[in-house]
This record gives C-alpha cells, structure tokens and sequence, in this order.
C-alpha cells in the first residue's frame, strides 16, 4: 500500500506519492513544467536548472530544482510564478545561444517564452544535458559515456577517447540526445543562426496557457509521458 | 609514547610535561609554518640549533619551532623568552648575534626589531605592535606556544583537557547544549549555527555516522585553515573527537588539499600521535567510546570545498555537487548522516567545552559571537592572518591591525570572502564585520579572505573579470546556470573591458547575475555573480565610463588606454627609449621624447623605467 502526502502546486491541492518528486507529480497530474536534463526512471541530476520551482517555507519562497525535490507534507509549490517564468527564460535563453541549431532546443526555448536572444550564438554541438551518460551507465548499466573535463572544457566522451567493447551499439545514447532533432528545413549553417520561426504558435501558448502541455517536440522526441504522438 | 588511559594519568602527564618545559629559563621560538619556511626559517632554525650547540646552551635553552604567528610580512620571525622579545626579517647571519648576545646576556638587538611604520619608533615586544595589539588571538595565539609535531607541548599547554571533561562529566545532548548556547556559527562561508547541525545529525537515523573536517580551502588569498591545521593540528583533532562524541560518530575524515604538503604532514602525524596515546582509537581514555580519523587528500578542484562535492570526492567519484534538497546531516557521504565542518569551527569547540559558553557569546555580535580569522592580503601594509571579534569594524581591520595601503595611497574597496564574496566601497567601511550584515551589504563572510583594493591601480571592472575568470575556470561544469551563465559574465565583462561594452549589456549583467544567483546547484554558482553584482552595485560609474566613454578610470584595461610622454616632465635621458622592447619610443638625446601609438602594446615598461614620472596613461 503505498504513502501518500498531501501538498499545494499552484495553490491546487493535490495528492502525491510519498517518495515521487515533484517533477513527476506535476507531469503526472497535467502541469507541465519545462525539463531537459530528466528523463523517466532515470536518477535525476538536476543539471539543466529549467525545471525550476519555487517552495515556499515558513513564508519564504526558495528556488530549487523539481526532479531532485521530494513532495513532502504541507508543501507549497508555485511552479509558475513571475520570478519563475523569468529566471527559466534567462535559462533557456542560454541554453539556445548555446546550441540554436537544435530543433528540441529551439522549442524548449519557445515553451520558456524566449523571444529573443541577448547572446551572441555559439552553435556547440552538445549541451551537455548528460541524457546520453545516464542512459548509458543507469539503464543500461554498460558506463560506455562519461562527462570529461570541468568547466568549459567539460565534454562527453568514450573512456580514454576511444569507443569500448563494452558499449552495446544500443543506440539510445542518439535517440535521447536534443541535438539530433535538427531544425525544420534543414541544420542552420554558420552565420544564420536564428530562432525558427514555426515556434511561433506555441509561444502564444506558453505565455497564455502556461501549464498546459503544448506537445513541444522535445516531448515527442524524449518520451514525455503526456506528448501525443503525431 | 605513553598511552593515557584514564582521566588522571592524563592531569598527572600534563603536570609532568609542563614541569620538563618550565625548567627551562629561556626559549627561542621561531615561527615556521609554509609562510615562514618560504622565508627561510628552516635555515634560521638550523642555524640556531648549531649555534647554541657550539656554545653548550643546547639543553638550557629551547627551541622551538613553531606554526605561523600570523605576521606574514615580518617572516622569519623569532621570540625570544625571558624578556619576550621580538625580531623580525631574521637572516641566518644574524643568529650568531642574537645566540650570543640576548639569548646569552639579555641584550636587545636593535637593528633586527620591528619598526613602527607610523612612528618610526621600534618596539620590543609583541604586544606593542600595532598589528597585533587590535587582535583577540583566542586561536592563533596558541600557535606560539606549541610545536605542531609534538602532542606532548599541546598537552602540556592544556590540550585534550577538553575531552577528558566531556568524556568523564557531560553526556553527548550535554555537549550539543553547550555548543548551542556558545552560539558558535559555522566558519566556512554559510555561517550555520553549529549546535543546530550537531543535533539534527544526532537526531538523524543512522547507525554509523561520519564527522568530517572540511580543509579544502581554494580562495585565492586565503589561508586560515592551513595555518591552523599546520600550526596547530591536534586543536582541531580534539574538537573533531568531541563532536563525534556528540554526534554519536565512530570515522571522521580530514579532507586537506595536496596543495597544503605541511598542513598534511602535521596533520598525519597528529592523527598516528593522538593513536598512539590513545586519544583515537577504542575505548578513548577508558570510557569505551571509540572513534578514528583518516586523512584524505584533495586534489585540488576548487568546487571540492563544497560540502556534497567533498563527499562524492571522499568516495572516490568525481567531485561535482549533488542536489541538496536532503541534507547532508541526513544523507551525506555514503548515503549516510555527516556531519562536516570547517577547520576554524572545529577549533573552537575545544574552547568553548573548557572555558563555557557563556565566556565564547560574550565576544562578538549579538548573532555572530567568537572570533573570526581573516587573511589580509593585496595591497595592504601589514599583510597575514588577523584574528578579530566577531563585529570588528572593516577600518580597524584594515587601517589599524592592516595600517593602510602599502605605497601610501587611498584604500578605494575591500574585497571580502575571497572570489564568492563582494567589494565593499570605502562608504561601508564602518559596517561591522559579521554574518548578516556582510550580506546585506552584498558582500560576505565567507571563510574570511580578505583582499584589499588600492585606488587608481586597480580598476573594478577588471577586478571582476578577475574573478569571473577564476570562478569559471573552477567551475565543474554540472549545470547550466552556473557552466554557461559564468562564461557570458565573463564574455561580457570582457566585451566591455576590451572596448566593446554596450549601454544594454549592464541591465544584461544584473538579469543574469540574479539568475546564476538564484537557480545554481551548488554554492559555487549561487555565489559566483557576488563580485560582479557588488562591483556593478557600489563601482556603476567605472563600467559607464568603460562603455559610454570607452575609458578606464584606472588605467589598468589595455585596450581603453594609451601611453603618452609629458614633454615638460621628460628630460630626454632614453632610459625608455632603450627599455621598450618594441622600439615605440623615440626621440633625440636631451630632447622630448614620445611614443609611436601603432608600435606600442602598453606593456607599461616605459613608464616603470622613468624617473621622472613623464609617462603618462590616458
């Protein structure tokens, strides 16, 4: 049998699960809240900061990741509050000057309510997101992927450069990874990075319907739990 | 090495060894911690053992070699007892003449005492100097007294009494009561009341708890934990043992960074002394309680002052932080309840458990009590460790213990809690220096390294590049705010210290930094915007003049500024004429000369070559 707490999201009361996050209730119950780095059943890292919240505690209201937070009793959740919808575009604004030349990117850009972009872009072909390691090493236990480097030399790699015998070619690492869902016409070549225009439609619904889910590409292509496929 | 097993043996012990250090009438201490061994103590030391050997003083006189005392600048120090006198700057030349002369016959030398800066008067004793005569040196002031290799001098100077008396008097929640009425806050940076966490690591459920000591200190400028660690190891071993006994831990851990070789040594020889007295091990001093320490080495990452990123790298996984919605003192290292604490913390508690509660919250602040170490360091006359009551003033620090800029000019900012921490401008020097009031003036304590700033020389803008640099080049890279958000501070600083800085990329700064501050993993990145955002908050006009005037008020960012000769001022000696390694500066003998802009890559030479101050920066 399992527990079960009681806890506000967005002043609704809502029943979860003991042990379940956040993240997952919200995803559960219909609250979308923007992630890039989680993925189901694997152990969240809480590295690409987008999945945001804010707890409010004896009256103060601290920032924190929602994969890594656990509901507990009496908790208050806003999800999508000003403060939250802010920092989670400054984000997600870096987060595409980093990588524009991703559709997942662009899109998660788009759902954040990103309009334009104060960066110069970098166009990097990875985001460091980590889905690829952690598919590797918790699902699949074969640890063929692992972060190398700190700060900005940090990179993915095969351990000492070189592919093992020990990766199974299972391909996950690809299937999972944001870069691979290119723009719509085709990859943007240097000097004529900008934002897709198709977002357009589902930035209205971001800014107006902000919880719903819009069935961005980024849940299409990584499995969100509640993205329709087409 | 006698094994103390009971609580008496232990009071009849130290009877014993303070006696064997009281026949002594006369002592040479010279203090020798990295500092002083960078200065070359060690050959001062030699030289003195060989010196009082020839002249058949060597077992009436003792000598000692001792941790840093503090005065950084004055290295090697030596003192000499009876007469408590005080040399500074000791050369090996001078030890003959010092063997001969006051440690022989009680002379002074005059030649090797401290010069008062100010007066111009010497001063004989310590406690004359005006550096150390504003301090309240409850920490460091042990160090004088000890050997840091020999547990014997620290329990002759009273050491593991504390422990004895909590083992035989107080009972574990006894000892958490007293940390928590001393109102003790933890010295590594948060400032978390340490009472607090003691308790919620007892409460925590667990059998096998850990208590680790958190020497991993990587500001720049920063080196209270080493001086203490090395100067001074068994104070904080004996605190770690009386928090594991609150705590209900069996292992504790002391993380020192590879880059302290003489914190490590010391520390590795106080834990195999401390075992083989039987201060570690099983049934400490024959109560059954048992504990152990080991000695883990850091490699040297920044980030692994972090407490999560510690642990993961005490487990031997890369050091990254990990989310901390649990807290350590519940789930730390090995999934297990941990409690971790900074050096500074750990040697207070043995303080505190001797002298009571109630003589620790009389110092300090009423939400900040004890004392605090901080390390002076920059452009500073007296640089080194300054220990001062919790609620000192930031002008005492820095112009009565610190006395002012070194070449005489303005102090323009203070830069407290090393890269993390912020500038304060010379408006908020008469803030006192304590937890709450340090970070509502957007700055902090931090672990207490404290950069002095001088005017005119240092530009703020390139101040925070400074550190954006550091902190991204420190940076692990997890996650996003903190990896990337740096790094475009860090691009646009640069942009704007470079001559590229828009109006719009101010109001940028502020959006961004609030961002990395609020949404980071670690305390890393939640601090990281802390010197950009303080020097946008006190130093705004700087960057307007770098963007909208593209001019360094300084005269420090390369590409906003250019030399140019004063040709009433130059006499046309050539002395920069030959000095630029580019051939940008020309001109006919005795006549004025002047500097070609195309060839000239603002190296500064020509200015640093002339006597005449004629080179000037626009």
């Amino acid at each position: 049998m399992p527990e079960f707490v009681t806890l506000t999201i967005d002043g609704a009361m809502v029943r979860a699960r003991k042990g379940a996050t956040v993240l997952d209730t919200a995803l559960e119950l219909g609250i979308c809240i923007p992630h890039l780095c989680h993925m189901p059943n694997v152990t969240a890292i809480g590295a690409c900061r987008l999945c945001i919240v804010e707890v409010v505690k004896h009256g103060r209201a601290k920032v924190t990741a929602s994969c890594t937070l656990d509901v507990q009793e009496g908790m208050a959740v806003r999800t999508n509050s000003g403060k939250i919808h802010r920092l989670r575009r400054n984000i997600a604004e870096l987060l595409v000057a980093e990588a524009p030349n991703s559709k997942a990117i662009q899109d998660l850009a788009a759902r954040c309510g990103v309009t334009e972009v104060r960066y110069p872009f970098r166009n990097r072909n990875c985001v460091l997101c980590g889905r690829c390691v952690r598919i590797c090493s918790d699902m699949w236990q074969a640890r063929a992927l692992g972060f190398v480097g700190r700060g900005r030399e940090r990179h993915v790699d095969f351990p000492f450069g070189t592919r093992p015998d020990f990766c199974k070619m299972c391909n996950s690492c690809i299937d999972l990874c944001p870069m691979t869902i290119i723009p719509c016409p085709r990859p943007m070549q240097p000097g004529e990075e900008y934002l897709c225009g198709l977002c357009g439609s589902q930035t209205s619904m971001a800014s107006t319907v902000p919880e719903t889910c819009v069935q961005c590409s980024l849940g299409k292509g990584f499995q969100c739990s509640r993205a329709v496929p087409c | 090495m006698i094994r103390v097993t009971e609580q008496e043996s232990l009071v009849e012990l130290r009877k014993r060894l303070a006696a064997e250090r009281n026949a002594y009438r006369k002592q040479v201490i010279v203090s020798s911690g990295t500092c002083g061994e960078a200065c070359g103590s060690l050959v001062v030391i030699n030289a003195f053992r060989r010196e009082l050997a020839e002249l058949g003083l060597a077992d009436k006189v003792l000598l000692r070699a001792t941790g840093c005392h503090g005065f950084c600048e004055q290295e090697p120090l030596a003192i000499i007892h009876p007469g408590n006198i005080f040399y500074c700057h000791v050369s090996p030349d001078d030890v003959c003449e010092i063997v001969s002369r006051t440690v022989a016959r009680g002379e002074v030398i005059e030649r090797l005492l401290y010069t008062d800066p100010v007066s111009g008067q010497k001063v004989t004793t310590e406690a004359e100097i005006p550096f150390y005569a504003a301090q309240d040196r409850v920490l460091l002031g042990q160090n004088q007294r000890l050997d840091p290799t020999s547990i014997d001098d620290y329990i002759a100077d009273g050491g593991y009494s504390a422990l004895a008396k909590v083992l035989a008097q107080m009972g574990p929640e006894e000892v958490i009561d007293e940390i928590k009425a001393s109102g003790l806050r933890g010295r590594g940076g948060g400032g978390f009341p340490t009472g607090r966490k003691w308790a919620s690591c007892r409460a925590a459920r667990g059998d096998l708890k850990y208590v680790i000591c958190n020497a991993d200190e990587g500001d720049p400028g920063a080196y209270m934990d080493r001086s203490l660690l090395e100067g001074n190891p068994h104070l904080v071993l004996e605190g770690m043992i009386i928090g594991a006994y609150a705590i209900g831990a069996k292992e504790g851990y002391i993380y020192v960074r590879n880059e302290y070789p003489l914190a490590l040594k010391h520390a590795r020889h106080a834990v195999q002394q401390a075992r083989a007295c039987g201060f570690l091990g099983k049934n400490i001093l024959g109560t059954g309680f048992c504990f152990d320490v080991e000695i883990a080495r850091g490699a040297g990452a920044f980030v692994c002052g972090e407490s999560t990123a510690l642990m993961n790298s005490l487990e031997g996984k890369v050091g990254e932080p990990r989310p901390k919605d649990v807290h350590t003192v519940e789930e730390g290292l090995w999934g297990r309840p941990s409690n971790l604490n900074n050096v500074e913390t750990w040697a207070n508690v043995p303080g505190i458990i001797n002298k009571g509660a109630s003589w620790f919250a009389s110092i300090g602040t009423e939400s900040s009590k004890g004392t605090k170490i901080f390390s002076l360091t920059g452009q500073v006359r007296n640089t080194g460790l300054v220990e001062v009551p919790m609620g000192t003033s930031l002008r005492t620090i820095v112009f009565d213990i610190g006395g002012g800029a070194a070449g005489g000019g303005t102090v323009k900012a203070v830069q407290t809690g090393g890269p993390s921490g912020g500038c304060l401008p010379q408006s908020k020097f008469d803030l006192q220096v304590d937890f709450e009031t340090l970070e509502q003036a957007g700055s902090m304590v931090g672990s207490g390294g404290m950069a002095v700033v001088m005017d005119e020389e240092t530009c703020m803008v390139d101040m925070a590049k400074y550190f954006l640099d550091f902190l991204q080049d420190e940076s692990c890279g997890k996650c996003v705010p903190c990896r990337v958000g740096v790094d475009r501070m860090l691009e646009i600083v640069t942009d704007i210290t470079e001559g590229r800085g828009r109006p719009e990329h101010l109001d940028l700064l502020e959006d961004l930094s609030e961002t990395v501050a609020e949404t980071s993993l670690c305390a890393l990145g939640k601090t990281a915007p802390n010197p950009l955002a303080s020097t946008l908050r006190y130093f705004r006009n700087e960057y307007e003049a770098h963007i909208h005037e593209r001019r360094c008020p300084a005269g420090v960012c390369r590409a906003l500024i250019r030399y140019a000769i004063d040709a009433e001022k130059c006499n046309g000696c050539g002395v920069c004429r030959k000095a630029c390694p580019h051939g940008a500066v020309t001109g006919e003998k005795k006549q004025p000369h002047s500097i070609d802009p195309d060839l000239c890559t603002k190296c500064g030479i020509c200015r640093d070559s002339c006597k005449f101050e004629a080179v000037r920066v626009f």
